[in-house]
Order: C-alpha cells, then sequence, then structure tokens
C-alpha cells in the first residue's frame, strides 16, 4: 500500500510545475512542509478568533444581551480590531519577573497547542502529518502546555500567577488519565493510533461511528470530552484562571502581544479539543470514500462535514461555560480520581472485553450482519 | 464511607442536574430575545431621539420664518432664558437675535403654550454634553431674518 501524506503530495505538485529547473531539492522538501504548516497556523488563528466572537455573541444570547454588532456585518470583524488593540497595547515586562522565563512561556504554550494541530485530521487528505503515533502525539503535546503555565506562573513572581500555574498543573495531569483511557477505548477497537486510519476506520453514518460503537464508547465519549474541558482550563473547571479567584491566573502579569498568545492558544485548544473528538468518536470526515483517491470536490465535502461535526462541539464548549458554575478545587480533584478515573479505566477493559467476546464488531455492525 | 448506592446516585444526580442547568441556558440562547436597549444609538439608522416619547420636552427649537417677533415667550419666561431682539428697519421688523440659554431652561412649557404662531416648540433632542457651559446657549437667528407678519385675526361669525 502506498503511503499517502499531504506533504508528500504537495512535494509531487512542486516538481510538477517547478519541472527540472535549477531549484535545489532541499528547498522543495522544505516548502512542502511548510506550507501546509503555515496553512493550518493560520487557519487555527482565523478559527480561534472566530470563536472568540462566537463566545461573546453566545454569552450575550444566553444573558439576553446583544453582543458585539459594531465592527462589521454584525460584529463579525471584532477578531480584527481586538487583534488590532492587542498589538498596539504596551508590551509591560514587570521588573520583579524572570525575564527569561517569562518571555518564553508564551511561546511554549503557543507551540504546545499548535503541534497537537499538526495531526488533527482536516477532512480528507488535509492533514500535516499522518504520524502512526497521532493519538499519542496529541496527549503528550497538549501536556507539554503545563509546562508554559507553571512557567509563566512562577516567573511572573505574583501570588495568583503562582498559584494559577500550580492550579493547572494539578489539574491537567490528573485529568490527562481519564482522556487519554477514554480515546485508547477506540484505539482497541480500531487497532491503530493514526488519526487518518481512525477516521478511516469509521463510516459516514452514524451508526458507523466509534460512538456508538458499544455503550462503552459512549460513555467514553462523554468522559473524553468533559476532562478535555479540564484541560483546556474552560468552565467548570477554570481554576487556573478563576477570575473571582485568581484575578486571571498565570496570565495575570502578561500585556498585548503575549497575552494574546495566551488567549489564542486557550481557543485554539478548544478547536482542538472538539476536533479530537469529531475525529475519533464521530466519524470526522469521513463520507465512505477513499479520502487520497476521490477528486478535490469530494474531498472538500470530507471538510465540511469534519466542520459540521466540530462547529456544534465548539459551541456546546461555550453552551457549557455560561452555564454551569465552577467546582471547588477538591471537587475537581475528586471527581477526576474517584469517578473519571475509575469509569474511562471500567470503559477501556469492557470494550477490551466486548472485542473479545463479540469478534470485535459493533451494536450496529453486528446487527446489519 | 461512600456506600455503592451513594457514589452511583451522585453520578446521575450530576448528570440530571447538569442537563437542567443547560435546558434552562438553551431556552435563553434559542428563545428569549434581548432586552438590552442600545445608546446612544441602534443599529439601523435609529437615533435616540427617536425613543423618547411623542410629548417628550426636549432642547426648544425655533422656526425663525414663522416667528412674529412679538416676544410673548420672551416675557412669559420665568428664568429669563430667552433674548429677542427685534428691530425696524426700511418698513419691516427684524429678527435681530433670538438666543434660548438651555442650561438655565427648566422646560416649563409657558412659551410654547404662548407662542401664536407656534414658532417655539420642543424638540426631542436632549444629548446636551459639552465642554463648556456658554456652548449651550443656542442662537437661533445667525444673520438678521425678516420676521413674519402676524395672520390675520378672523372675524368672528
Amino acid at each position: 500500500m502506498i503511503q499517502h501524506n499531504l506533504p508528500d503530495m504537495i512535494y509531487k505538485f512542486l516538481l510538477g510545475i517547478s519541472g527540472l529547473s535549477a531549484i535545489p531539492d532541499f528547498l522543495l522538501v522544505t516548502a512542502s512542509y511548510l506550507i501546509p504548516s503555515a496553512a493550518v497556523l493560520g487557519f487555527v488563528m482565523f478559527v480561534s478568533g472566530m470563536l472568540t466572537y462566537a463566545e461573546r455573541k453566545v454569552s450575550a444570547d444566553i444573558q439576553n444581551r446583544i453582543g458585539p454588532n459594531r465592527v462589521g456585518p454584525f460584529g463579525l470583524l471584532q477578531m480584527l480590531a481586538d487583534g488590532v488593540k492587542l498589538i498596539l497595547k504596551e508590551d509591560i515586562i514587570p521588573d520583579a519577573v524572570d525575564r527569561k522565563l517569562f518571555k518564553l512561556a508564551p511561546y511554549i504554550v503557543f507551540s504546545g497547542t499548535m503541534l497537537a494541530v499538526t495531526v488533527v485530521p482536516f477532512g480528507g487528505p488535509f492533514i500535516v502529518a499522518d504520524l502512526n503515533i497521532g493519538l499519542v502525539f496529541i496527549i503528550v503535546v497538549s501536556s507539554l502546555i503545563v509546562v508554559g503555565f507553571l512557567m509563566s506562573g512562577w516567573a511572573s513572581n505574583n501570588k495568583w500567577a503562582l498559584l494559577g500555574g500550580i492550579r493547572s498543573a494539578a489539574q491537567i495531569i490528573s485529568y490527562e488519565i481519564p482522556a487519554a483511557l477514554s480515546l485508547f477505548t477506540v484505539v482497541l477497537i480500531a487497532g491503530t493510533f493514526s488519526m487518518q486510519k481512525i477516521v478511516m476506520s469509521q463510516g459516514p453514518y452514524p451508526w458507523d461511528w466509534f460512538i456508538f460503537h458499544n455503550p462503552f464508547t459512549f460513555v467514553a465519549f462523554f468522559i473524553f470530552f468533559i476532562s478535555s474541558l479540564a484541560e483546556i482550563n474552560r468552565l467548570p473547571f477554570d481554576f487556573p484562571e478563576a477570575e473571582s479567584e485568581l484575578v486571571s491566573g498565570y496570565n495575570v502579569e502578561y500585556s498585548g502581544m503575549r497575552f494574546a498568545l495566551f488567549f489564542l492558544a486557550e481557543f485554539a485548544n478548544i478547536f482542538i479539543s472538539a476536533s479530537i473528538a469529531a475525529a475519533v468518536f464521530l466519524g470526522g470526515g469521513n463520507i465512505g470514500l477513499d479520502p487520497y483517491e476521490s477528486g478535490i470536490g469530494f474531498q472538500l465535502v470530507m471538510v465540511l462535514i469534519f466542520f459540521a461535526k466540530v462547529v456544534p462541539l465548539c459551541l456546546v464548549t461555550i453552551w457549557i461555560r455560561w452555564t454551569l458554575p465552577r467546582l471547588r478545587i477538591d471537587q475537581m480533584l475528586s471527581m477526576c480520581w474517584k469517578y473519571f478515573i475509575p469509569m474511562s479505566f471500567a470503559c477501556l477493559a469492557m470494550t477490551a472485553i466486548w472485542m473479545l467476546v463479540f469478534n470485535g464488531n459493533g451494536i450496529f455492525w453486528r446487527m446489519n450482519g | 464511607m461512600v456506600t455503592v448506592r451513594e457514589y452511583f446516585g451522585n453520578i446521575t444526580n450530576a448528570v440530571r442536574t447538569t442537563y437542567k442547568g443547560m435546558k434552562i441556558t438553551l431556552k435563553y440562547w434559542v428563545k428569549e430575545p434581548s432586552i438590552t436597549v442600545e445608546y446612544p444609538d441602534r443599529i439601523g439608522g435609529l437615533r435616540s431621539e427617536d425613543l423618547v416619547s411623542e410629548r417628550f420636552r426636549g432642547y426648544l427649537k425655533v422656526e425663525t420664518s414663522k416667528c412674529t417677533g412679538c416676544l410673548l415667550c420672551m416675557r412669559v419666561c420665568p428664568i429669563d432664558c430667552i433674548l429677542i431682539e427685534v428691530n425696524r428697519r426700511d418698513d419691516r421688523r427684524y429678527l435681530d437675535r433670538f438666543d434660548i440659554d438651555q442650561a438655565k431652561c427648566m422646560y416649563c412649557g409657558l412659551c410654547v403654550e404662548e407662542c401664536p404662531s407656534a414658532a417655539i416648540l420642543f424638540s426631542k433632542k436632549y444629548e446636551g454634553a459639552c465642554y463648556d457651559m456658554k456652548e449651550l446657549c443656542v442662537s437661533h437667528v445667525s444673520s438678521p431674518v425678516p420676521a413674519a407678519r402676524p395672520a390675520k385675526k378672523e372675524a368672528p361669525e
């Protein structure tokens, strides 16, 4: 079987248009890896900008307000205004901070977020790197963010920032476990860590998705979704930046573009967790065709299908934020260690038994024969 | 110690209460309209003047083409905030000055009631914030305007 991936396709395309001209090969290779990375980076920045708009608009709707409606039609260009404002702001570095760590921390958080995007299958062939350990890669790089949070909290030399950093470490490390265990139920079924292959082994219809494979993956989906809320510091688990307790948590001393990096990373995280949930449990952009061999029209339909699943999940994330109050920190940890870890472990074990007993068939797959 | 019943009770309780809360916010998200009144200007061309009631007493406005220069409003004003100068030149009366000090005006409406030709009226403008109180003294006549001739009284039948 031919190993497909996006950089190879771009490389062949570039080779095709440049022909046998004097462009050195290593430039072409670099370009074929840089182009999709840059495209995805820009795209995710755009998406997180749109999510800030969605967040403000949804919160306004829920609270009977109007929300941003001044910049552009329906306030859609609000994110441009926000971006310009943040760029123009003075970049303040307080005297008492650890300058090196203080400057480094936002980039670690941001790059940890953006690394996770590289293995997100956007539907069709649009995945920057189809790693054979894609799912593990996501779990690993998303816990890399905690280093940045702790770093910014410590370097800020501020009690609130430090408390925020420590809380985020406690929270992300604990919720990493149920999230990973619930993702591994799917790995048991699909037999692979590669995101693209996980998507391809599902089908276009809801009964082909892994969420409806057996009752335990159904539970695992919700466990994953809630623990990913905790991992990306969203309410009801926003302890690292609890406004009413810690002012703004680990990013309290940051301003201007450094703050914007934290902010963008946070909203990009919403998109990433929603897209992992969509790809792993809800069939991603699968429309029953081969993502590499079908025409460009079908490939774009796959992207559309993928976003038709991701956008509602993002909206649910926002909706949860404006519904549920913040838990207490001991409740958060007891919820993780007493409920989520046993439940997700049970889901993993029961899925393994299910696979043995029913010979790898799901409920609906068995009905279909 | 947490019993097994309590443990699973907690889980169902969490799911039930979350569902309840999410249902309420969904209702507000989808159904309930916004109750915000946009001020000072609404999207869609409505201005703040359009929001006030029909008989609102805002700034006084003067239609100098109707004004006969009878000075009734100036005389009736209890706090003397209206100043009118009328001069006769070439056999016509000219309004040389028509100032209303909106800072002093108490919006009693006596001038509006008194005016025989309905030249002085309440507008709906009420946003008068400015940097100097002198700006609140509004001149309605910049260059001399011929005063209107009073309408002839109709003979009672």
